[in-house]
């Protein structure tokens, strides 16, 4: 029953997962972006489990058990240790763009990694890989465009961990049998990660009193 | 054939009968929500007597398009229930006669007419809100195309019948990414043509802040027992594309007796509730959009929509 | 041996946080202490290397070739000619705040820093090693923000946020090439697997990774158009932090990119990477050229020039063949030697004038006769003048792109080098030269004088002399990147 549906169910998460980071790059809320990450990185966690089932790979059900403990418990809590107020300021945040531009942009981004990702997936032929790769792809390149588009610090740090999840949704399809200790390396660098951007995030906000990282314009060329 | 004509007659008179219900059901789901008893589930229908009762008064400066307005609006709904499963999952004696674009393009034809009049009645407020809802038609009508193009892509016709049986043939397809954005852009869809919340707030009595509801200011009388009608038969009818095309396509009628057809209405009927009850949750939960976001709103549903049809055409 | 590069600066990131003696001596001389021992084991590793190839430890997690070797010999020096200098700049010179617990936390992540660099040369499994140059940029950020002005938080967010979506970029890249491998068979995961299996991978795999490895690590080497936030990092951090970032830092990155030109090369399907080498390099060196002309900061001056010399290598890499290959692994050892001079220079400078503006001081050769000769020498030997060991390097690859016939890349080379050459040497003279102000003059730390003279040693002497047993290094280095 379960491998019947493992297909269809690992694509139906595929789906959620892209309307998160689309949500991502363009919710005006800190704190909904922050909710939509948690949610994210759950629909990581249960498309790992799903072909971690199915192909009785027990790397993947650890880095299923990793992704939960990293980044559904110890980022948001990292997060909130941290840059503390920040996340939990309600006041709407600007993009440069405006949102439907930026929906706009996000759709052609996405068409974009089906276009890169269509070729390695027909050289190659592994299950999942279809649905995986080029999602996972997505996840990457619409990280990058939060990053780019976002003037909020901690949006900025959300977009760099939307690009990381969108990095492991596309692995747990190609490389389903990664050695662990690769996975717990990683792991661990998306929290330090993490945290020390968010302690940047205080400091920032300490010595300048903004967060609005966009402001920080003073070194250039002229 | 001639059980095929009954049974889209069935269909036409559950949703002709049933639409005022329904409309009532939602009203006390959403007082219930706000720890308010709320109206009586048949208020509608006695709303709907008393306006029958009344006299209509129509201003002398108006022409034919205002009292023929409420007319179109009131068939329109009755026209599209023939082309749209909301009984059973075969095709019944229209079927073939339009296409899902001509069921949209039917209900835009009573919208245009409402618009009209509003405009046509002289009233400063009717014409405001006719020039709204045209702006949320105008930002609505490629989201429609973009979910017309991916669904037809995906099954390979546009007959709502097909559809359905396209979605619910293969077990797999139900959760495909396509299947699961389409719902959604076609549910934001909804909101903006029903002028529900976040795009506009169907129980408020501010006639400078309305979208939908400023169009049928001027109406009275049987005119406006005819809108009012129209409009909730509108809501089912969207509701029945929705759950029985693209949602869940199970809980139809598949044998040709009419004991399978008159069982299938109370499914379709706690279809529509559950239905309601999410309406509900998204209503209580989220705040009107200021008349400037409504673009961005429906972007998103644009957007999403797209990604559907890309996730189709690159994906297999 | 290998497990004690590695065991060494974590032990030393502990001991420096003891509360023992005063004003930040301690963690200073345990400093300089573990990177004069790191600096002698690399030395052992290299000979090794040299006179035994490759070796493994650790049931082969760890490795490494004469290429590592010589990375490993560049970090493992300037972090003990650093470790000097900061003892000078950091300790005695006081620069920020002036607690103790904040040199401590500076050395901590000095250590750390140290570790993550060394890491890349010798970590076997290439998804560690990518761990490892992430942990760079993390290690880094807090060293860059230390002087916490507004323009350094400035300089440190661009940092880190750029370069770890680089690095994220990097990340996918790594685990499509380890799909590869696996597709290939069952080659293991190491730089000499993916040599090894080349030929048997799907020629879209390798290349994406490629791409996607170029583009993300391209991102932390400072590659034009991705280098907008080493300037500014480079600029704004500690002098001797600069030093570590400008000399060795990019170049770990660089490592990374360098390593998979043999495995292109060894895929008879994949498009020839030559001219992309070329390509990228000849574009980052010429807009560093030309931004060089502009700038009106000294350190940011020396941080242009650093990707300069990246594009330099990039381009010496592209050329093929084994004499350019060998200028390759010149130029990169010249770069970090002449770089973290000038950074020493530039620092120095720094103490003593109190600005980092071109157009601010004059006459620094009357008023600290030291720091301006320094700055000279830095500046002449960064920007390619004999006798140094830039000129050495930098002629060496023309001389090989000449011999391969490839005239074109080699006299745009020129040209930009030239122009480099003229943007450096006028900020140099405006600043040395000229009318001395009366401006008062602080004192040069005595540390930071011994850290220029010792990092001055190796710029001149490898300029006139090339050593046998480093010379065989780089040959043997320069054979890893293929025929």
């Amino acid at each position: 029953m379960i491998n019947l549906f493992t297909e269809p169910l690992d694509a139906f998460c595929g789906g959620f997962f892209l309307l998160t980071a689309i949500g991502i790059v363009s919710t005006r809320q800190i704190l909904a972006c922050l909710r939509l990450f948690v949610i994210q990185a759950l629909l990581l966690v249960a498309a790992a489990l799903l072909i971690g089932v199915k192909l009785s790979s027990g790397d993947l059900v650890a880095v299923a058990v990793i992704t939960f403990v990293t980044k559904v418990v110890a980022i948001p809590w990292v997060l909130k240790l941290s840059a503390g107020s920040e996340i939990y300021a309600q006041r709407e945040i600007d993009q440069v763009l405006n949102i439907p531009l930026a929906l706009l942009i996000s759709a052609a981004l996405v068409l974009f990694s089906y276009f890169v990702a269509t070729p390695m997936v027909t050289a190659v032929g592994q299950p999942f890989t279809d649905i995986n790769l080029p999602i996972g792809l997505a996840g990457l390149v619409l990280g990058a465009f939060t990053v780019t588009v976002r003037r909020e610090a901690m949006a900025q740090l959300i977009g760099l961990l939307v690009m990381e999840n969108g990095v492991f949704f596309a692995s747990i399809s190609i490389v389903p049998h990664l050695p662990v200790i690769a996975e717990i390396s990683a792991a661990i660098d998306v929290p330090v990660m993490s945290l020390i951007i968010g302690l940047l995030i205080r400091r920032i906000h300490k010595r300048t009193g903004s967060t609005v990282v966009s402001e920080l314009a003073t070194l250039r060329e002229d | 054939m001639w059980q095929s004509i009954l049974f889209n007659l069935i269909q036409v008179a559950v949703v002709v009968g049933l639409a005022p219900l329904v409309e009532g059901v939602l009203h006390r789901m959403e007082e219930n929500v706000q720890s308010k008893r709320g109206p009586s589930i048949f208020q509608v229908y006695r709303d709907l007597w008393k306006l029958l009762q009344k006299d209509e008064i129509v201003s002398g400066e108006s022409s034919w398009i205002f009292r023929a307005a409420p007319y179109v609006a009131f068939v329109m709904p009755i026209f599209v229930t023939l082309l749209i499963p909301v009984l059973t999952r075969y095709p019944l004696f229209f079927a073939f006669m339009g296409d899902m674009l001509a069921a949209g393009f039917l209900l835009a034809l009573g919208g245009f007419f409402v618009a009209l009049a509003a405009v046509d009645a002289a009233n400063p407020y009717g014409a405001m809100g006719a020039s709204r809802t045209r702006m949320v038609g105008f930002l609505a009508e490629p989201v429609f195309m973009m979910v017309f193009f991916t669904v037809s892509f995906t099954a390979g016709s546009t007959i709502p019948y097909i559809v359905q049986a396209s979605w619910s043939a293969v077990p797999g397809g139900f959760l495909e990414p396509v299947h699961i954005l389409v719902i959604l852009a076609f549910l934001m869809l909804i909101l903006a043509d029903e002028s529900r919340i976040p795009v506009d707030n169907p129980s408020g009595q501010f006639e400078l802040a309305m979208i939908g509801k400023s169009k049928y200011l001027e109406y009275s009388g049987r005119g406006a027992a005819l809108i009012k009608w129209a409009g909730c038969m509108k809501l089912v009818v969207l509701t029945c594309v929705l759950c029985n095309v693209l949602v869940t396509p199970w809980g139809l009628a598949a044998e040709h007796t009419l004991a399978a057809v008159l069982l299938a209405i109370p499914l379709v009927l706690f279809k529509i509730l559950i239905f309601l009850l999410v309406l509900v949750i998204i209503e209580s939960s989220l705040a009107k959009l200021r008349l400037f976001r409504i673009s961005e709103f429906l972007s998103a549903a644009f957007v999403i929509c797209l990604l559907a049809m890309v996730t189709r055409l690159m994906g297999s | 041996m290998l497990a004690a590069v590695l065991i060494l600066p974590l032990l030393a990131a502990l001991l420096v946080l003891l509360p023992i003696g005063h004003r930040g001596r301690w963690p200073a001389l345990v400093t300089v202490l573990t990177n004069a021992i790191l600096l002698a084991l690399a030395l052992a590793i290299a000979a090794h290397v040299l006179y035994a190839g490759a070796f493994h430890e650790w049931n082969r997690s760890l490795s490494i070739d004469a290429f590592g070797a010589l990375l490993l010999l560049l970090v493992t020096f300037l972090g003990f000619t650093t470790a000097i200098f900061s003892w000078g700049y950091i300790v005695e010179r006081r620069v920020g705040a002036t607690r103790t617990d904040k040199v401590r936390l500076y050395y901590t992540l000095y250590h750390l820093f140290i570790l993550s660099m060394v890491a890349v040369p010798l970590i076997a499994h290439v998804a560690l090693v990518w761990i490892a140059v992430e942990m760079t940029t993390l290690m880094s950020a807090f060293l860059v923000a230390y002087e916490d002005t507004p323009a350094s938080l400035e300089a440190a967010w661009k940092y880190v946020v750029l370069t770890s979506m680089g690095a994220i970029l990097g990340l996918l890249g790594v685990l499509i090439l380890y799909w590869a491998t696996r597709v290939a068979g069952d080659v293991p995961f190491t730089w000499a697997g993916l040599v090894t299996g080349a030929p048997h991978m799907p020629k879209t795999l390798l290349w994406t990774g490629f791409l996607l490895i170029l583009v993300g690590f391209g991102t932390k080497v400072g590659l034009v158009p991705l280098h907008t936030w080493l300037p500014d990092a480079h600029s704004q951090a500690p002098s001797p932090v600069c030093a570590l970032l400008s000399g060795v830092e990019t170049s770990t990155a660089l490592f990374v990119i360098l390593r998979l030109f043999p495995v292109l090369q060894a895929a008879p399907l994949v498009a020839d990477p030559r001219p992309w080498f070329i390509a990228i390099g000849l574009v980052s060196v010429g807009a560093a050229a030309f931004l060089l002309l502009q700038i009106r900061d000294y350190k940011r001056m020396f941080a242009f020039s650093t990707v300069e010399h990246m594009g330099i290598i990039m381009v010496a890499v592209g050329l093929g063949g084994m004499p350019a290959h060998l200028a390759a692994m010149y130029q990169l050892t010249a770069h970090a030697l002449t770089k973290s001079f000038c950074f020493f220079a530039a620092g120095t400078t720094l103490a003593a004038t109190g600005t980092q503006e071109v157009g601010a001081v004059h006459g620094l050769i009357h008023r600290a006769p030291l720091a301006g000769t320094a700055l000279l020498l830095g500046g002449l030997a960064i920007a390619g003048a004999p006798p140094f060991v830039v000129f050495i390097s930098e002629f060496s690859i023309f001389r090989a792109g000449l011999a391969n016939g490839q005239y074109l890349s080699i006299a745009l080379l020129a040209l930009f080098v030239a122009v480099a050459f003229c943007a450096l040497t006028f900020h140099i003279n405006r600043i040395v030269f000229g009318r001395a102000e009366d401006s008062p003059v602080h004192a040069i730390p005595k540390p930071c004088l011994a850290a220029l003279v010792i990092a001055a040693i190796p710029m001149l002497i490898l300029g006139l002399y090339l050593p046998g047993p480093l010379a065989a290094l780089f040959r043997a280095a320069a054979a890893t990147l293929g025929h």
